[in-house]
């Protein structure tokens, strides 16, 4: 891979998991064209992803690597079951309205190929916080989406009319939501390359303390 | 490769000239809203190229004009008096999202054209297919009043044309302002097809399918009516010449492009008849995109394999050059 210096704020804007790795992207294209979707969504995945992370992260390491995954699958399934119900409570309709999408949440990549590829060989501080910030970064892009295509498509802001002169609405379909997240991948990686751009000049600038 | 950039502008010239005629009668029945419309679209167009040609580090040069005939296209498939900013819109997505997000017009995967007509349809498919009756002057800021449906969507739904052939061939019904008007797009599918600026195969493929489906289950009450009308609804004939026989779309062999145009024709025929899909060709040929590009593949292929073997055939011929004089040295003895 490269050989720059890994951070554990990575996760939003040097290595986002959905902008950069395409990871998570099918309830963002399909389910993420409003911001009450958006909301239900994030919420889940947030805590689905870092509970059964921060439980699976006690797992023996000495078990195949094949029972290992099964065992973080079943957890993530059981943490799932409070969630589902949390999230009947504080977004009401919002399962119904996200469909499929919702319970394979709980099977999401983060934990079932990640968390043995990278989180689970760092310390668990840092992979803690590490896991933290990619949640955070999935959180950032599933809320911007579901707010612009929402205002975008339907003329409105979390069900509040907005004064849309022409709404789109091809934008709340599956294609929209393919070429709004494409967009989203192109303006990421002109931000990142310009960061670090500015980066490498800043260090090929010769040290004035020096002379 | 200076042919290739030369022969790119003919056929935009070409293309642009039987637009511009299409537009002219356009212009007649509906007066100067469809000019302006026109004018708005490649205005945009041109706009989208040259910011997107910015970003990308590349010159806009005669070839990428190319864009403005798209843009054309566009203005001419909608109702003239439809919001100009949805025909903006429309335009800016075939420019960005539809062709220069894959590379610009030397790596085309979509006919940006179509891809916004589809773009359209998803989002304001009631403007987009409410249309002025002919001779109904809109003024360029009034609201348009009295929209009809088509008649593609009539025949489609009642499978009866109440017009005459007279008045189906000078283009005087209800439907986009440059796909009506059959006689003119006749004589323009003959003469880009003579001047090579169209995929003859492609164009064939789609009028062929078209045929024998509309002859085999036939929509209006005879074979020979669905057969006729099945041609000039729906836009066939104006996206089987602008859109699927597009060159840079198309198969190059026209031997695959008559099956691509074949296929399309075919299962946009079958959704008319089963869905009463309105304009369906348009939707086919954006969804066949892949089978296209399978098709291009294809070609690429057996083009690799046609240079290996006679670059293989080269060395032996050039190897048995070398040969005969051992040959006779081998010879001499045994004689």
């Amino acid at each position: 891979m490269n050989n720059r210096k890994t951070s554990v704020f990575d996760g939003i804007l040097g290595d986002n998991m959905v902008l950069s790795s395409l990871m998570v992207i099918s309830p963002v294209i399909i389910c993420g064209d409003t911001l009450k979707n958006a909301e239900a969504l994030s919420y889940a995945f947030t805590s689905v992803t870092i509970l059964s992370m921060l439980i699976a992260s006690f797992v023996p390491k000495k078990l195949p690597y094949t029972v290992k995954i099964i065992i973080y699958a079943m957890i993530s399934s059981l943490v799932y079951i409070p969630v589902k119900v949390a999230t009947q409570e504080f977004y009401r309709g919002a399962i119904d309205r996200i469909g499929i999408y919702f319970p394979l949440l709980a099977v999401n990549s983060l934990i079932v190929l990640q968390s043995e590829a990278k989180f689970f060989r760092m310390p668990r501080a840092k992979m803690f916080f590490s896991l933290f910030f990619y949640v955070v970064g999935f959180d950032i892009v599933m809320l911007l989406t579901g707010l612009i295509r929402e205002l975008l498509a339907y003329g409105t802001i979390n069900g509040r009319v907005a004064d849309v002169d022409l709404p789109v609405s091809g934008l709340s379909q599956p294609f929209g939501g393919f070429i709004f997240l494409g967009l989203m991948c192109g303006l990421y990686r002109w931000i990142r390359s310009l960061v670090s751009r500015e980066k490498k000049e800043m260090r090929s600038e010769p040290n004035v303390s020096d002379n | 490769m200076v042919k290739a950039f030369r022969k790119e502008r003919i056929v935009w010239i070409d293309l642009m000239i039987t637009l511009l005629v299409l537009e002219v009668m356009s212009y007649f029945y509906y007066g100067p809203r469809s000019a302006v419309l026109a004018g708005m679209c490649v205005s945009a167009a041109v706009i989208a190229e040259i910011l997107s040609l910015r970003l990308m580090r590349r010159k806009f040069t005669a070839d990428d004009l190319t864009c403005t005939s798209d843009a054309l296209i566009i203005a001419l498939m909608m109702p003239p008096v439809i919001d100009m900013k949805i025909a903006v819109l429309a335009v800016l997505f075939g420019a960005l999202a539809a062709k220069n997000v894959f590379g610009g017009r030397r790596n085309m995967i979509f006919s940006p054209a179509a891809a916004a007509y589809v773009f359209v349809l998803t989002s304001w498919g009631r403007k987009l297919l409410l249309y002025p009756e002919p001779h109904t002057k809109t003024g360029l800021f009034d609201d348009p009043e009295g929209l009809v449906s088509s008649a593609s969507y009539i025949y489609n739904t009642t499978g009866k044309v109440e017009h005459t052939d007279f008045e189906l061939l000078l283009g005087n019904f209800t439907g986009p302002s440059g796909a009506v008007s059959i006689l003119l797009l006749a004589i323009a599918a003959v003469m880009l097809m003579f001047r090579r600026n169209i995929s003859v195969g492609a164009f064939l493929g789609v009028i062929s399918g078209t045929v024998l489906f509309a002859a085999v289950t036939p929509v209006a009450g005879t074979r020979a009516g669905s057969v006729k009308y099945s041609l000039i609804m729906n836009m066939v004939l104006f996206a089987s010449i602008y859109i699927v026989a597009d060159r840079r779309i198309a198969p190059k062999r026209e031997y695959f492009a008559f099956f691509y145009g074949l296929f399309i024709g075919i299962i946009s025929y079958i959704l008319v008849l089963t869905k009463a899909l309105e304009n369906a060709i348009v939707i086919v040929s954006v969804l066949l995109t892949p089978f296209a590009l399978a098709l291009k593949n294809l070609e690429k292929k057996i083009e690799m394999a046609d240079y290996a073997e006679r670059a293989a055939l080269r060395e032996n011929t050039a190897g048995a050059a070398d040969l005969p004089e051992a040959d006779e040295k081998e010879a001499d003895p045994h004689e």
